[in-house]
């Protein structure tokens, strides 16, 4: 009991320290979050608009986007975070109290939190501003976001596991991450595609994310071959093998 | 006070050879002051790092009930961005104390004015130090660990560290790897003699002294 007490007092201590550095030295810091995602709906939106010639539906572009943009950012941002938990809190492991695990608890929960107030940030901004629907499912909302912490917590877990025997395993994943911008419908839906792309799309559990955060949002949204259950399997399966092998190794990084 | 039990530690080098720290050590750390000795490379300082939980054994287990330091002095984790004060912060909630109370105490020990406040990148070397024993000397333990204990800042100030840390030792005890013999005789009374994967201990620290001093021949 005094030992989760000690694991809970430990997790908040680096979540706020966590907070504080997270942005380095930018001046900007903490408000960086916002505006990445915000810069990039604006441009999706703007090209897509030009393109298409219907000014008229900007709104409905951008909603589109954000729904895109938000739930596909908060996995590859907070991912990747997680995955340098290890190596960036090196020093700190030379506490006897602090252990490893503790500092990747403390990101998840850092990037869950900034991303929450993000996602209302920008999508209150939409229904407010420019007059978008609100969420049709805001239980289902909620559901795919836990998922994406969970999914993010498994992949960053057995990424800073994996760096730590090689560091090229960081350097993979950000070439893997380069296209998945493109392959994981941030900007398109899945059914609009035709069924041979299609059919190889559907590997990439990240569209699933993306497309299941849209069901959730838009009423009556397409979502034959969506399958949420699919990205369960991804995170169990990572986080079971990350766990355990985190037990084994019970090293710390120093 | 700590129990080693069965304790075995080994090192993997990159060309394959394995170094051995510690192979199936069982012992029973004594409630006294005591000097870890032994020459370079040996594992003084992984054994100490072991007895602090910062490090776990490959094999065996080391079983406590005490509250012990972490390595006193120790400023790795000083983060540059953080201030003094952040940083000061950050240790005592880890270590669930009352933060008011740790930042006051550092502040006036540390002495280093102004730049509490300051960014730690803004530091000397000296205030960085002064900052980092202040620290270790604010918070309570039964044990306090020292990987060699270093002098900080001006006479006066060594002084006023050495006076503290004294009267620490009326209530709680230290375990202290060093190089220096005066500095192990100031401080401890029994030793322990490190080398090629075995322990002595020895009931007396001048007994552990010449012991070391006979390997070291």
């Amino acid at each position: 009991m005094s030992a989760l007490i000690v694991n809970i007092r430990v997790i908040l201590a680096l979540l706020l320290r966590e907070a504080r550095i997270r942005h380095g030295r930018s001046r900007i810091g903490y408000s960086w979050s916002i505006i990445e995602p915000v810069l990039l709906i604006s441009a999706l939106t703007t090209i897509f608009s030009l393109v298409s010639g219907q000014s008229a539906s900007v709104p409905d572009f951008a909603i589109f986007f954000a729904t895109g943009v938000l739930p596909y950012q908060y996995f590859r941002n907070s991912s990747q975070f997680i995955s340098a938990a290890f190596e960036q809190n090196r020093p700190l492991f030379n506490y006897p109290l602090v252990k490893p695990m503790d500092a990747i608890f403390a990101r998840v929960v850092l990037e869950f939190a900034t991303n929450v107030f993000v996602m209302a940030l920008v999508l209150s901004f939409q229904i407010y501003v420019l007059g978008a629907d609100p969420p049709s499912d805001y239980a289902q909302l909620l559901l795919i976001i836990l998922l994406i912490t969970c999914f993010s917590f498994a992949a960053g877990l057995n990424l800073a596991l994996g760096k730590r025997q090689f560091a090229s395993v960081g350097n993979i994943y950000m070439i893997l991450m380069g296209p998945s911008f493109f392959l994981s419908c941030v900007f398109y839906s899945l059914s609009s595609l035709p069924s041979n792309f299609r059919d190889i799309l559907v590997w990439n559990p990240l569209v699933h994310v993306v497309e299941g955060f849209r069901g959730a949002y838009f009423p009556d949204y397409q979502m034959q071959d969506v399958d949420l259950m699919y990205v369960v399997w991804w995170t169990v399966v990572l986080a079971f093998f990350g766990v355990l092998r985190e037990r084994v190794e019970k090293r710390k990084e120093i | 006070m700590i129990q080693l039990d069965n304790v075995t530690k080994e090192y993997r080098l990159k060309n394959g050879q394995v170094k051995s720290i510690l192979r199936n050590l069982s012992i029973e750390l004594p409630e006294r002051n005591i000097a870890i000795l032994g020459r370079n490379g040996m594992g003084k300082s992984t054994l100490l790092r072991m007895i602090a939980g910062i490090e776990d054994p490959d094999n065996g287990q080391i079983i406590t009930k005490k509250r012990l330091s972490w390595p006193i002095g120790f400023r790795g984790s000083f983060h540059s961005e953080l201030t003094g004060l952040e940083n000061v912060k950050f240790v005592a909630r880890i270590y669930g104390q009352d933060t008011d109370r740790i930042v006051e105490y550092v502040e006036e020990f540390a002495e280093i004015g102004a730049f509490f406040r300051e960014p730690y990148k803004t530091y000397s070397s000296g205030m960085g130090a002064r900052l980092a024993f202040g620290l270790s000397m604010a918070i309570n333990f039964d044990v306090y660990l020292i990987d060699e204990l270093m002098s900080v800042g001006d006479a006066q100030f060594q002084k006023k560290s050495k006076a503290t840390f004294h009267g620490k030792l009326s209530g709680s005890k230290i375990i202290m790897v060093s190089h220096s013999m005066d500095a192990l005789r100031d401080y401890c009374d029994c030793g322990i003699v490190i080398h090629n994967g075995t322990v002595l201990f020895s009931d007396s620290l001048e007994d552990a002294i010449s012991t070391y001093e006979a390997i070291n021949k």
